[in-house]
């Protein structure tokens, strides 16, 4: 096991200080999130205006009530009658003692129609803000003065599609919450799966064939047994992933939680909770974890006896496409059923344990198919490892050593008898 | 300590058509310098990835320790590609460590010794570089440090000196010397005769996957001499002459009388007292390995075979 540890640790050590890994996994959440924070951090600065705003009402109706629920955004506001006059507060305005002031007459109240007078044109938020609280107020004041008042209201605001499921019971808007989460938490583990199995098989297949072509393999191989530098090899790859999941998933949990919460409080559109609820949960979590272990290791030995039996890049380009067909044909078929309905037969598919990670992992997070399914595919997907390990490192053995011509279908099975 | 280090018996290898190496028989004893000569192409990479178990012979047996080349076996043998095998991005002191920890040495300890080692081959100031930045002369002897480094029983280095400057070579050669000197095997080819005249007690002599010769280097030559003399005297050659020898080759002041004058030893000296000449050297030489080689790859009408020895790879 020593063996193995030092081997992962080389592995692991010389990925992570390479400027690829550092830049893909480090700089790009940082740079995200840090032009993120910044325009929003820009955006707030300049919404935080010192200056004051004011309003004046010509109508005398509605002016308190909309600095009200402005006051209650943040802003600074303050109601003047009709009696100060526009004159008074231009010039405020040009002695930069006021930003600006908004003009709520007549016309206001009947068609929703304002002014906002000041130097600078108001930005997108503030026009979207200014905009909805003067309507909404208007609006409240025609509905409040009619009988059925909240029905008109209620219309105005939108109707609702409820799907009501003649198959089974649907326990009202939590079960919807629970499946439009399940439905994009499987898409976006289907795709995680999919885009890491490929991507970390790649590395496995470029570090074996590396080993294999500047001959390095032929003296490690004199000290460790080449189940051993598979393993450690896989194992350090592996890790490598790990971390490199980690760090994403960290920031974006950053992103969420400070992230979320800011851009609800600007729109206000939605509650944080309602946001929180569509997280999924550790249950689910696990379940990507378990998949992308087996996952891994399945695809990770099938590219790791690619590069073996390889001698150059362009074969390997070509003899890798088998392997790669095994993982895009799962996702093709999985884009057409995004919803993890479909055809039910495609579950059955979905049970071959080569396409489970990506077939099976998001049928199982939106509960399309039951349980004993979702654990038949995970004890598949660990046999099928089992068994294709055992023929993966029969290549890996024979094939690093091997140098010349790549070889045929004939040629390997004989490998795999003869290891 | 009776054991042999390698012993092949009937080895015989096949690429497709091609017969790399053909029947051999072979046995290396323990604690001797063995060199494995011949001209490129003759079969000794082949034996080596054999002995190494990276190759596996079509018919008879190799032997290692005594032994199938296993796992355990293989790991008391330093071993240097003819390739030079190296992880180009890895730092030169990280690399060494890790083949150290690799073959059990502890960190510290594969550390202090790959300091030392590099120190001893003037390569401490590149320890941190990365081994892509090493001059390939410098690569080999980083290479060289990583099959010493575990301290093992046995030394198997293909074609450890080509492409080395001769002062370092020198080097190379006195650390194998030294290694010789605790105790340990060396096995090692290359195909520059003079090289393995130099550092050998025993040759394998290959040519066209075939043995030519094999054995202890000093018994080789006796073996082989011809009978051909190199005298060096005062005076003229004309005693010479008058004896019938007229076929003189004059090589630093001595004058080589080759075996075909079939002149005896004893008419030689005879003369030699009998004219009064004044000897001061009178030797019996032994062939070079060079001509041994010749005279034997020759009988099998191997001769292309030298002319490819002569030039450099």
């Amino acid at each position: 096991m020593r063996q193995v540890w030092i081997v992962m640790r080389r592995e692991y050590l010389e990925r992570v200080k390479t400027k690829g890994f550092i830049l893909s996994t480090i700089a790009l959440p940082v740079l995200m999130i840090g032009l993120i924070g910044l325009s929003a951090f820009l955006g707030v600065q300049s919404e935080r205006s010192e200056r004051e705003l004011a309003l004046i009402d010509y109508t005398g109706l509605i002016g308190e009530e909309v600095a009200g629920r402005l006051a209650a955004f943040g802003y600074e506001m303050e109601v003047v009658g009709a009696d100060v006059g526009q004159e008074e507060l231009d010039r405020q305005i040009m002695e930069d003692e006021l930003e600006g002031y908004l003009v709520i007459d007549d016309l206001t109240l009947t068609e929703g129609v304002f002014a906002y007078r000041g130097k600078d044109r108001p930005s997108s938020l503030r026009r979207n803000l200014f905009e909805r609280f003067v309507v909404q107020t208007a609006l409240d004041r025609h509905l409040s003065a009619l009988e059925d008042g909240a029905s008109v209201r209620a219309l105005i605001e939108g109707g609702q599609l409820d799907f009501e499921s003649v198959v089974e019971e649907t326990d009202g808007e939590d079960a919807e919450v629970n499946r439009i989460t399940g439905i994009v938490t499987g898409f976006g583990g289907a795709f995680l799966l999919y885009f890491t199995m490929l991507l970390y098989g790649a590395y496995v297949l470029r570090s074996v064939l590396d080993e294999k072509r500047n001959r390095v393999v032929e003296v490690v191989i004199s000290s460790i047994s080449p189940w051993r530098l598979l393993l450690g090899k896989v194992l350090g790859v592996g890790s490598m992933g790990l971390t490199q999941l980690g760090i994403w998933f960290a920031s974006a949990a950053v992103l969420a939680t400070f992230g979320v919460p800011f851009v609800v409080a600007q729109l206000q559109a939605t509650g944080l909770e309602d946001v929180l609820q569509f997280l999924p949960g550790p249950g689910v979590i696990a379940l990507l974890g378990a998949y992308f272990v087996l996952g891994y290791f399945l695809y990770a030995s099938m590219f790791a006896a690619v590069g073996a039996m390889c001698s150059s890049e362009e074969e390997a380009q070509q003899a890798q496409f088998p392997v790669m067909m095994l993982l895009i044909v799962p996702f093709v078929l999985q884009m057409a059923t995004i919803e993890g309905s479909g055809f039910a037969w495609m579950d059955w598919v979905a049970l071959f344990p080569y396409f489970s990670p990506v077939m099976m992992f998001p049928r199982a997070a939106a509960g399309a198919v039951p349980w004993w399914m979702v654990a038949s595919s995970l004890v598949l997907m660990a046999l099928a490892l089992v068994g294709t390990a055992w023929v993966a490192g029969r290549i890996y053995r024979v094939g690093i050593l091997m140098q010349g011509k790549r070889p045929t279908l004939r040629e390997l099975v004989r490998w795999v008898k003869t290891a | 300590m009776t054991e042999l280090a390698v012993r092949l018996a009937g080895v015989t290898k096949k690429f497709g058509t091609h017969t790399a190496v053909s029947n051999f028989d072979l046995e290396i004893p323990r604690g001797t310098i063995v060199g494995l000569l011949g001209p490129n192409g003759s079969g000794k990479t082949t034996m080596i990835r054999m002995i190494m178990a990276i190759l596996l012979p079509d018919r008879g047996t190799v032997e290692l320790f005594g032994g199938f080349p296993d796992f355990a076996r293989r790991s008391r043998v330093g071993y240097l590609p003819e390739e030079r095998g190296v992880y180009e991005k890895m730092k030169v002191l990280e690399q060494l460590v890790f083949l150290g920890e690799l073959r059990g040495l502890v960190r510290r300890e594969a550390q202090s010794r790959a300091g030392q080692w590099l120190e001893r081959l003037e390569l401490s100031e590149w320890s941190g570089k990365k081994i892509q930045e090493l001059s390939k002369g410098m690569q080999q002897k980083v290479q060289f440090i990583g099959t010493v480094l575990h301290d093992p029983d046995m030394l198997i280095l293909d074609e450890p000196f080509s492409g080395l400057d001769p002062i370092n070579q020198e080097v190379l050669e006195a650390i194998v010397r030294e290694e010789r000197e605790r105790g340990k095997t060396i096995l090692f080819s290359t195909h520059l005769m003079e090289q393995a005249e130099r550092l050998c007690e025993r040759v394998c002599l290959i040519s066209r996957s075939h043995k030519v010769l094999d054995g202890d280097l000093k018994k080789l030559k006796r073996r082989e001499r011809s009978g051909a003399v190199a005298v060096e005297f005062q005076g003229d050659a004309g005693w010479l002459t008058r004896l019938g020898i007229h076929d003189i080759e004059v090589v630093d002041d001595a004058h080589h009388i080759p075996v075909t004058n079939r002149v005896g030893h004893d008419s030689i000296l005879a003369a030699a007292v009998r004219e009064g000449v004044t000897l001061r050297r009178f030797e019996v030489l032994e062939p070079t390995l060079r001509e041994i080689f010749v005279r034997h790859a020759g009988e099998q009408s191997e001769e292309p075979a030298m002319a490819a020895m002569g030039g450099a790879r």
